[in-house]
C-alpha cells in the first residue's frame, strides 16, 4: 500500500484512477421505470440471426417497459471486444460468448452470478455436465445453451464406390477403422479426409476425449498443471500420420477453416472433411445441384467410447449490469424450450436443453440431424474449461505447437516439450 | 532523340532495346498492382456459387448485385459508413484549424526552441509504436469516459494526424514569400490582417489538400477504431469490413468484398482530387527535414 | 521533451539569415502571439500524445491488469526480466524485422524503378500513374480483404493461374512470404510518388551530356540520378522501415499472426498481451523495448545521413 502512495503522487490524476481497480464506472439504473437491456449476440449465419432478432422482438411486444436491444456482435474478435468493454463499463447487458472465454472474465469480476437469478424451470432443464461448462468456484456465470458435435461429413458416392462399412451411432469407427476407411478412400486425385485445423487446439482436445485425453490435471492445490500423455497423444498421432505418413488426408486443408474446404469437398477432391455439425448449413447452400452428402458420427475410443468435449454457446450478464434481474428473465424467455428450438434450428446446432432436445423437428432424418441429436448425450464439457489462462496458452503455445507437428514440422517429443513446458509456464502467470 | 546529329546505328538497336524492355517492365508493374483490384471487383459480382467453386474465373458468369444487397443486411454498413464520415470530417477540419496557426509559427520561426520540440515531435511521432500510446490512452480515455464514443476516437484521430498536418502545411506556409505578407504589414495593413488578406489565401489550396489528407486517413485507420470502439452500432468501416469474418476466419466473399469496394470509394474519389497536391505537400515535407 | 530537440538538432538550415530575421513587425507578432497561436495544436499534443507515451513508461514497471479483482502495483523490473526470458516474444520480435527489411528492400527498389519509368515518356504512363496511386488511397483492411481473396486457397485467383493450389496465408512456410508481398503491395505507392517527386530535381542537361559522353544506363543513375535525388530516398526509406515495424492492420486481417505465429509481428504480439489477455504492463513493456530499438535504428540512419551530408 505505501507502494500505491507512491505511483499516487507519480502520475497525473486520470492516470492513477485508471491503475486503480474498481473505478471502472458501472452504469445506473434509469430513473423513470422504463428499462432498455443491450443483447450482444453473435448469431452470424442469416438464419440464426432472424431467428434470434425475431425472438427479442417477441419479448419486446409482450414487455413494452423491458426493452431489448439486439446488438450484433462478431465471433471472430468477441474476446477482445469483450475484455476491452468490461475495462470501460461498457459492455452490453446480456452477453452471447462460448464458455471457453468464461473463466478469465468469471476471474476478472465482470460477470454475474447467475444462481439467484435462475428459475428453478430452467435450472432444471439443462442438463448437469453442460452447467458444469459455466460454473466456477461453485458459481454458475452463464447459461449454456447451444452445442454442437463434431461429425465427419461425407461424398456419399465416393462412400459407396469404396465399400467401406458405413459407421452408425450405435456401431460408430474405431480410430483404427476411420484410419482405413481413410485409405480406402484416398485413389487418384481424392484424399480420404480433410481436416480443416486452423484452430487445431480445440478439435484435438475434444476429439481426444474419446480416448481419454485430459492435458489439463487439477493438483490437490487446485493449480491447473498440463500433461501430454499416451491417452492425450493419440488422436493427434493418427491425424498426423494420416497427412505425413499415410497421405490419407490432404496437407493443404490443415491452415484451413472449416468452410474453406468446402470447394475442395464439392469438388470430389476430399471424400470426408470432420466439421462441426453446424457447417451442414454453409453446404446446404453452397453445395452444386444434386451433391449427394451424409452426416456420420466421429471415431470412437477404446471400448466404443463416443465422448467428445464441447464449448457450448453460452449467455452471461454483466456485473455492471444494473438490471441483472430483468437480463435474467429475458434469458428465460430465450431459452423456453419452443424458443431454444428454434435458435437450434437457426444456427444448425443442438439445444443444450433437455426438451428442446426432444423436439421432432431435430429428429428428422434429413441433413443428418438425427445422427447429431443421438451424439447429444455423448458430449462433454471441454477439458479446458475452467482453466485460467486457457486462451493464452492456446493461441501462443498450442496453435503453433499443433501446426507445426501437424504439418511434419516436428516431431512427438518436441510437441510435447511445447505443450507441458511452455504452456506451465503460461499457466503459472495466471495461477501466482 | 534530342541530338541534332544523327546517332550511330549501334546506339539506336540499343536504345529500342531498352524501350522494349522499359514497356515489358511497366507491363509487369500494370500486373502486380492491378489484378488484386480487378479481382476484387470481380468477386464482388459473382454470386455464390461461382464462389465456392474450384475454378475460379475473372469476369462472373452470371454478375449480380445480391452481395451488395447482403453486405447491407448482414452488417450495419450505413451506420459505419454515417460513423466513419463524422469521425473523419470532424478529426479533418479540428487539426487543420488548430494545426495551421502552429504549423505557421513552425515556418516562420523554426529557430525558436519551441518550433524545434514541435518539429523534433513531428518526426519522433513517427517512430512511435503504436501500442505504447494506445494502452495508456485507452485507460486515460476510458477514465472520462472516453471509450466507445465518437468524441474520443476524434480527439485522437485529431493528434494522430497532427504530425502530417503540420509537416504538410509548414511546407505550405514557406511556399507562400515572406517578402509578400511583410510588405503588407508595413504598408500598414495591421500585422494580423496581413496575414489573414494576403497569407491565408494564398494558403488556402495547402490547408484544403491538408484536410482532405488527414480525412482520408481518418476515414482508413483502424487500429484506433478497434480498440476503442466497442459498440457495434459505433463501429466505423474498416472495424466492420472485419466482422464479414466470422469464427474460424469463416468469410462471406460476396458480401465482404462488396462491402470492402463501398469503403474504398469515398478516398479514392478524394484522393484523385488531391493527389497532385499530396504528392508535393508530403515532399515538401520530407524534403525539408 | 530533450530527446525530441536532440533528434531535430541535426537539421540543416539553409536559410540560417532568414531565421528569426524579416521585418520587424512580423517578429513582434508571432514572437508574442507565438503561444497564442501555438497552444491549441500545443495541449491536445502534449494531453493525449506526449503524456501517454510517458503514461505507458511508467505502466512497464507496474502489473497492471484488465479486471477488478487485483490491485496494481510497482514491479519494478519484473516485466522486462518476463520479457528477456520470453522466447515467443523475442521470435515475434525476429519475424518483426525480417518483416521491415523484406518489406522495405523490395518495396524501395521496385518504387525506384516504377519511379525512373513513370518519368520517362512511354505510352500508357497514365496507367500506371493512377494504378500506383490507388493502393495508397485504400483503407489497409480493405488491402488485407483484397489479397484474401486473391490467396483463397480454393476460391482464389493465385492458385488458379499458377496451377497449384496451396494454403499461401495457412501453411508454415508460405505465410510470411505471402503477407510480405502485401506489405511491399501496400505502400509502393508513397515511396515511388515521393522518389519521383525528387527525380524532377535532376538536372536534364547533365544526364544529356553524360548520355552524349557515351555513359551507359548504369553510369549515369550513378553518377547524375543518384546524387540528386539521394537525401529524399534516403529519407523515405527510413520512414518505410518504421512504418513497417509498426504495422498491424493487414496482419491483422490477413492472418491474425498465425499460422503458428509465423506472422505475428511485434505490433500484434503487444496488441494482443493488452486487450486480449488483459496484461496491460506486461505489453507497456513490449511497447518500451520497441520504441528503444526504432530510435536505436533511426539514430543510426541519421548519423548516415550527416555523414552523408558532410561530404
Amino acid at each position: 500500500m505505501r507502494r500505491r502512495g507512491f505511483l499516487a503522487g507519480a502520475l497525473a490524476a486520470p492516470a492513477t484512477t485508471a491503475l486503480l481497480p474498481g473505478c471502472a464506472p458501472g452504469r445506473r439504473r434509469a430513473t423513470g421505470g422504463k428499462v432498455r437491456l443491450r443483447f450482444q449476440s453473435l448469431a452470424w449465419q442469416k438464419e440464426s440471426v432472424d431467428a434470434t432478432k425475431r425472438l427479442v422482438r417477441e419479448w419486446n411486444a409482450a414487455h413494452p417497459d423491458i426493452a431489448v436491444e439486439y446488438v450484433q456482435g462478431s465471433w471472430d474478435s468477441v474476446h477482445d471486444q469483450l475484455l476491452t468493454s468490461f475495462e470501460a463499463g461498457e459492455a452490453p447487458d446480456i452477453i452471447h460468448d462460448a464458455a471457453d472465454d468464461l473463466a478469465d472474465f468469471a476471474y476478472g469480476g465482470y460477470l454475474a452470478d447467475l444462481d439467484g437469478l435462475l428459475t428453478r424451470r430452467l435450472r432444471d432443464d439443462i442438463p448437469e455436465p453442460s452447467w458444469a461448462t459455466v460454473s466456477f468456484g461453485g458459481r454458475r456465470y452463464g447459461v449454456p445453451f447451444l452445442q454442437e458435435p463434431r461429425v465427419l461429413i461425407a461424398h456419399r458416392a465416393l462412400l459407396e464406390k469404396a465399400r467401406v462399412r458405413v459407421p452408425t451411432v450405435q456401431r460408430p469407427w474405431s480410430w483404427e477403422e476411420f484410419e482405413d476407411a481413410a485409405k480406402e478412400l484416398t485413389r487418384g486425385g481424392t484424399h480420404g479426409v480433410a481436416w480443416p485445423l486452423k484452430e487445431p487446439v480445440s478439435a484435438t482436445l475434444n476429439l481426444s476425449l474419446s480416448t481419454g485425453g485430459r492435458v489439463f490435471h487439477r493438483g490437490a492445490d487446485g493449480k491447473v498443471t498440463i500433461r501430454f500423455d499416451a491417452a492425450d497423444q493419440r488422436v493427434p498421432r493418427t491425424i498426423r500420420d494420416q497427412v505425413v505418413r499415410d497421405r490419407t488426408a490432404s496437407r493443404t486443408t490443415l491452415g484451413m477453416g472449416g468452410s474453406d474446404t468446402l470447394p475442395g469437398f464439392f469438388g470430389g477432391k476430399y471424400a470426408m472433411v470432420p466439421l462441426g455439425f453446424s457447417y451442414r448449413q454453409q453446404i446446404v447452400q453452397q453445395a452444386p445441384k444434386g451433391f449427394d452428402w451424409t452426416v456420420l458420427p466421429s471415431p470412437a475410443g477404446p471400448g466404443g467410447d463416443r465422448r467428445q468435449g464441447v464449448s457450448p454457446q453460452t449467455l452471461s450478464i454483466a456485473a455492471d449490469s444494473p438490471y441483472r434481474e430483468e437480463a435474467a428473465r429475458f434469458i428465460d424467455f430465450l431459452l423456453r424450450p419452443p424458443h431454444m428450438v428454434r435458435l437450434a434450428l437457426g444456427d444448425w446446432m443442438l439445444p443444450t436443453g433437455s426438451r428442446a432436445l426432444r423436439d421432432p423437428a431435430l429428429h428428422t432424418r434429413g441433413h443428418g440431424w438425427a445422427t447429431g441429436t443421438a451424439l447429444a448425450e455423448a458430449l462433454r464439457p471441454a477439458p479446458a474449461l475452467s482453466v485460467r489462462g486457457y486462451p493464452e496458452w492456446k493461441d501462443k503455445v498450442a496453435t503453433p505447437a499443433l501446426q507445426e507437428y501437424y504439418s511434419g514440422a516436428i516431431g512427438m517429443d518436441s510437441l510435447r516439450e511445447r505443450l507441458v513446458g511452455d504452456g506451465n509456464l503460461v499457466l503459472a502467470r495466471y495461477q501466482r | 532523340m534530342s541530338a541534332g546529329s544523327r546517332p550511330p546505328r549501334a546506339l539506336v538497336v540499343r536504345r529500342r532495346a531498352a524501350r522494349t524492355g522499359q514497356y515489358l517492365a511497366l507491363l509487369g508493374y500494370l500486373v502486380f498492382l492491378g489484378f488484386p483490384l480487378l479481382w476484387l471487383v470481380s468477386t464482388a459480382f459473382k454470386p455464390p456459387r461461382e464462389l465456392a467453386t474450384l475454378h475460379p474465373g475473372w469476369i462472373p458468369d452470371h454478375p449480380t448485385l445480391d452481395n451488395f444487397r447482403q453486405a447491407f443486411d448482414e452488417q450495419p454498413l450505413l451506420r459505419a459508413g454515417a460513423n466513419s464520415l463524422l469521425a473523419a470530417l470532424a478529426a479533418a477540419v479540428i487539426a487543420v484549424v488548430i494545426a495551421t496557426p502552429m504549423a505557421y509559427v513552425m515556418a516562420r520561426h523554426h529557430r525558436s526552441p519551441l518550433s524545434r520540440a514541435a518539429t523534433g515531435w513531428v518526426v519522433v511521432s513517427q517512430a512511435f509504436p503504436f501500442v505504447l500510446v494506445i494502452i495508456p490512452l485507452f485507460l486515460v480515455l476510458k477514465n472520462l469516459r472516453l471509450v466507445d464514443s465518437l468524441g474520443g476516437l476524434i480527439l485522437v484521430y485529431v493528434v494522430w494526424s497532427l504530425p502530417f498536418a503540420l509537416w504538410m502545411l509548414a511546407g505550405y506556409v514557406r511556399a507562400v514569400p515572406r517578402e509578400l505578407e511583410e510588405a503588407a504589414a508595413v504598408d500598414g495593413a495591421g500585422r494580423l490582417r496581413a496575414l489573414v488578406s494576403v497569407t491565408m489565401p494564398l494558403l488556402a489550396p495547402g490547408i484544403v489538400a491538408t484536410a482532405l489528407f488527414a480525412f482520408i486517413n481518418a476515414w482508413n485507420e483502424f487500429f484506433f477504431a478497434l480498440v476503442l470502439l466497442k459498440s457495434p452500432e459505433k463501429q466505423t468501416m474498416p472495424v466492420i469490413l472485419t466482422h464479414f469474418i466470422g469464427a474460424e476466419g469463416v468469410a462471406d466473399l460476396g458480401p465482404l468484398a462488396a462491402a470492402s469496394l463501398l469503403a474504398t470509394l469515398p478516398s479514392l474519389v478524394l484522393f484523385a482530387v488531391i493527389q497532385r497536391r499530396i504528392t508535393s505537400g508530403t515532399l515538401a515535407g520530407a524534403v525539408k527535414h | 521533451m530533450t530527446p525530441m530537440t536532440a533528434t531535430a538538432r541535426p537539421e540543416r538550415r539553409p536559410d540560417a539569415g532568414a531565421s528569426g530575421g524579416g521585418a520587424p513587425g512580423v517578429r513582434r507578432v508571432t514572437g508574442h502571439g507565438a503561444w497564442f497561436l501555438v497552444l491549441p495544436a500545443l495541449i491536445p499534443i502534449l494531453l493525449l500524445s506526449v503524456g501517454p507515451l510517458l503514461y505507458g513508461i511508467a505502466l512497464a514497471f507496474t502489473d497492471a491488469q484488465s479486471g477488478r479483482t487485483e490491485p496494481t502495483e510497482w514491479i519494478g523490473l519484473l516485466n522486462f526480466q518476463d520479457l528477456a526470458r520470453d522466447t515467443l516474444f523475442w521470435e515475434s520480435f525476429r519475424i518483426g524485422l525480417v518483416w521491415a527489411v523484406a518489406v522495405s528492400v523490395p518495396q524501395f527498389v521496385l518504387a525506384l524503378g516504377l519511379a525512373l519509368l513513370l518519368n520517362q515518356n512511354l505510352r500508357f504512363r497514365w496507367l500506371a500513374r493512377a494504378l500506383a496511386i490507388v493502393p495508397w488511397a485504400m483503407p489497409e483492411v480493405v488491402v488485407g480483404v483484397m489479397w484474401r481473396l486473391v490467396y483463397h486457397p480454393e476460391a482464389g485467383i493465385l492458385g488458379e493461374t499458377l496451377g497449384t493450389q496451396r494454403d499461401w496465408l495457412g501453411s508454415l512456410g508460405t505465410a510470411l512470404p505471402a503477407v510480405v508481398v502485401v506489405g511491399i503491395w501496400a505502400r509502393l505507392p508513397q515511396v515511388t510518388v515521393v522518389l519521383l517527386a525528387g527525380l524532377s530535381n535532376v538536372p536534364k542537361e547533365l544526364h544529356e551530356a553524360a548520355a552524349m559522353d557515351g555513359a551507359g544506363a548504369w553510369r549515369r543513375f550513378r553518377t547524375v540520378t543518384w546524387p540528386a535525388i539521394r537525401p529524399v530516398a534516403l529519407a523515405i526509406g527510413a520512414l518505410s522501415f518504421i512504418w513497417n515495424i509498426n504495422s498491424f492492420a493487414l496482419v491483422y486481417v490477413l492472418t491474425g499472426g498465425g499460422p503458428g505465429g509465423r506472422t505475428r509481428l511485434p505490433m500484434l504480439f503487444a496488441y494482443e498481451e493488452a486487450f486480449r489477455y488483459g496484461q496491460f504492463g506486461y505489453a507497456a513493456a513490449m511497447g518500451c523495448v520497441l520504441v528503444a530499438v526504432v530510435s536505436v535504428l533511426l539514430a543510426v540512419q541519421l548519423v548516415g545521413r550527416l555523414r552523408g551530408d558532410g561530404r
